[in-house]
């Protein structure tokens, strides 16, 4: 089998050897300078036809490359001949002769003005231009043509600057705090300010350095977070739950009582739950009544969230996953936020990512009661989307997650007082918290 | 002959302690046009303040309707009416098509049946038709919420007799927690109104829902009972102006 390939091996060798053959012998006879003393139709031709041969050329530079990495792989093999040898240096040869070959059209084309625009405004009388190769690798055969084809003489130049653009508005939109580096010419304040969040991230990344299993994070938080209701699930078991939701107020007693994550149930023995949290794949936090977040961890049983997302306490459906979409706005909102959360979470505080993004989602139990910080309100209408909506925004920066000061952050809560977390509507937020 | 009525009534209405409660609905607050001292309700004002929802962005989705009606009993003895309850009210409401709604508001009980019960009360002439009152017009979609503006006319006339409008917020049904946002949008809405100098403002008067057996969260029976309580103040309002006048 090895033999049959190395016979169709020469036999592509022979055939590249004969493809090879011509270019040399045109290269030669055309005159090195093409640009004078010709009709532009044929200088255009002359154009055409050596970007086509450029083209040729690669594509058998390619196939060569190829081959002498065969040849490689093939000596590696014990008991060769010298056949491998042979072969290589064959196609070493071949190779070097159309890099050579290459070399040589590049130059023609680079005389006659078709890699550069250095042409394209000394436009001659028959209103023909050289063509142009964009540094996409597109040729563009007759600027006017591609006019005519109608895409108004936009190269790929301004197609990729458009996409550029596109892409810069979605980092900034989905990762904010990525820009924060590149922003040199921030104001003293801004930068000092900047400066310290990684140390006090830090700082409280150490004090909770006992939260390291699921079980610890959502021990702790069903601890410091009253009226809340944790519930863990298995993949397959949220989407069962997910289509059987909405369940009424009344109806909460009969749920399968083996979800409900309650470190201190009696009902259920210890062993039991620690083999069930490896499997875990999704957190379930529900406020009666104000909201329920969909949170994913992967791998599941680990504290890696993946996604997130928020509902209604009243929706049902296949459809309520972490990576679902509410169908009210105002929680299309929040998810669309905590998207961004999370991936500042994730990659500033990666160690206690989870940690900080349940207690983030905590904050949002004063949804439908605190007032946004900055225009005092809790409803205005949203000038973008004319919508009118309460402050979905809850800064995640600032966020403090050592122990003391959430308990402190929360029972301030309750009282509306100024330690409360903040909260604001869209267009009160700006990118800096 | 009062007690085979209830005891049908009772059938038919399927009381049964066990069953499943109402499903929840978003909240709701109905409110009524309270016209000024000395003016009267036309439908001049209607179509201002169908334009002043649509200058808040609402989006003009379609119409509904529903019907309340007064009922009498049909008695032999006119003696027996007083053993009878005092307003005896029936509710039909355009997001139940299958339900009928039964309100005493003097006994404070409301209670949710299937519409086919008029049928049968019809067949049995157990009970007539005294007043009905239609609540007809527009439904607009503000993003979150649901607004809707309709005129008050008698079954059989097309005299307006009232405005009336529901403010309607989906994603949550609890009554408590969403109190400060059915307040504020009352004064966004009223920032947008007042700017058209209308001769009147839109009232709420929020019912004792626990006072009916309701609870925190919003179902159609909250709807019956806000109705119910409207259409008394509408009343009472047709009559001040009556008597005013007089």
């Amino acid at each position: 089998m090895l033999q049959q390939h190395h016979q169709q091996q020469q036999h592509h060798h022979l055939q590249s050897a004969i493809t090879a053959a011509p270019p040399p012998s045109a290269t030669t006879s055309t005159p090195p300078s093409s640009t004078t003393g010709e009709a532009p139709p044929k200088q255009v031709a002359l154009a055409m036809d050596r970007l086509g041969q450029a083209a040729r050329l690669i594509a058998d530079i390619r196939l060569g490359a190829d081959r002498l990495l065969e040849a490689l792989f093939v000596a590696s093999q014990p008991h060769q001949s010298s056949k491998p040898l042979h072969l290589f240096r064959q196609e070493d040869e071949s190779m070097r002769q159309h890099l050579q070959d290459l070399r040589t059209v590049g130059k023609q084309l680079e005389e006659s003005g078709v890699l550069n625009e250095s042409l394209r405004s000394r436009s001659n009388s028959w209103g023909l231009h050289m063509p142009l190769v964009c540094p996409d690798g597109a040729v563009v055969a007759y600027a006017w043509k591609r006019q005519l084809a109608g895409q108004a003489g936009a190269s790929a130049v301004d197609r990729t600057r458009l996409a550029l653009k596109a892409f810069t508005d979605q980092k900034r939109r989905f990762f904010p705090h990525l820009d924060d580096e590149e922003d040199g010419e921030g104001t003293d304040t801004v930068s000092k300010k900047h400066r310290n969040l990684p140390a006090l991230a830090e700082d409280n990344q150490d004090n909770l350095s006992d939260c390291k299993t699921l079980s610890d994070v959502l021990t702790n938080l069903e601890k410091e977070i009253p009226n809340l209701k944790v519930s863990t699930y298995e993949r397959l078991d949220w989407l069962k739950r997910a289509s059987s939701l909405p369940a009424s107020a009344n109806d909460n007693t009969m749920e399968a009582p083996k979800h409900n994550f309650h470190s201190t149930s009696i009902l259920r023995p210890a062993p039991q739950n620690v083999a069930s949290m490896d499997k875990v794949a999704v957190i379930e936090l529900f406020f009666p009544s104000i909201f329920r977040a969909v949170v994913s961890l992967h791998p599941a049983g680990s504290t890696d969230p993946d996604s997130v997302a928020f509902f209604s306490p009243d929706e049902g459906g296949s459809y309520m996953h972490s990576r679902g979409s509410s169908v009210y706005h105002v929680f299309r909102q929040i998810t669309e936020h905590a998207t961004v959360a999370l991936q500042y979470f994730l990659g500033i505080r990666s160690k206690t990512a989870l940690y900080s993004l349940l207690h983030w989602i905590c904050s949002y139990q004063t949804l439908f009661t605190k007032v946004c910080n900055k225009c005092g309100r809790l409803l205005a209408m949203d000038r973008q989307s004319a919508l009118i909506l309460p402050p979905v925004h809850r800064p995640y920066r600032t966020l403090s997650v050592s122990k003391q000061s959430l308990s402190q952050s929360i029972s301030s809560t309750l009282d509306q007082g100024s330690n409360a977390p903040e909260a604001y509507h869209i267009g009160c937020f700006s990118d800096n918290m | 002959m009062s007690v085979v009525y209830c005891h049908i009534f009772r059938r038919l209405i399927s009381y049964n302690p066990y069953r499943k409660k109402s499903t929840t609905m978003p909240l709701k607050r109905v409110f009524f046009w309270q016209p000024n001292a000395g003016s009267t309700v036309n439908s001049q004002i209607l179509n201002e303040v169908s334009q002043c929802v649509e200058s808040i962005n609402g989006v003009k989705e379609g119409r509904w309707k529903a019907t309340l009606t007064f009922y009498k009993p049909m008695l032999r003895d006119q003696a027996l009416s007083a053993e009878f309850p005092r307003e005896f009210i029936g509710i039909s409401l355009p997001e139940q098509p299958n339900k009928y709604y039964f309100v005493l508001r003097f006994n404070k009980i409301v209670l949710e049946s299937d519409s086919s019960i008029q049928l049968i009360m019809e067949k049995l002439q157990s009970y007539k038709s005294r007043v009905a009152l239609n609540f007809e017009g527009f439904q607009y979609q503000l993003g979150d919420f649901q607004l809707r503006v309709g005129k008050v006319v008698p079954s059989h006339s097309e005299n307006l007799r009232g405005i009336v409008m529901e403010v309607e917020y989906l994603p949550i049904s609890s009554l408590e927690k969403s109190k400060q946002i059915m307040e504020e949008f009352f004064d966004i809405w009223q920032d947008a109104i007042s700017k058209r100098s209308l001769p009147g403002r839109f009232i709420h008067i929020e019912p004792d829902f626990s006072d009916y057996g309701l609870a925190d969260h919003y179902t159609s029976q909250h709807t019956a009972v806000q109705y119910t309580h409207v259409t008394s103040q509408l009343i009472a309002s047709v009559q001040a102006v009556q008597t005013g006048r007089n």
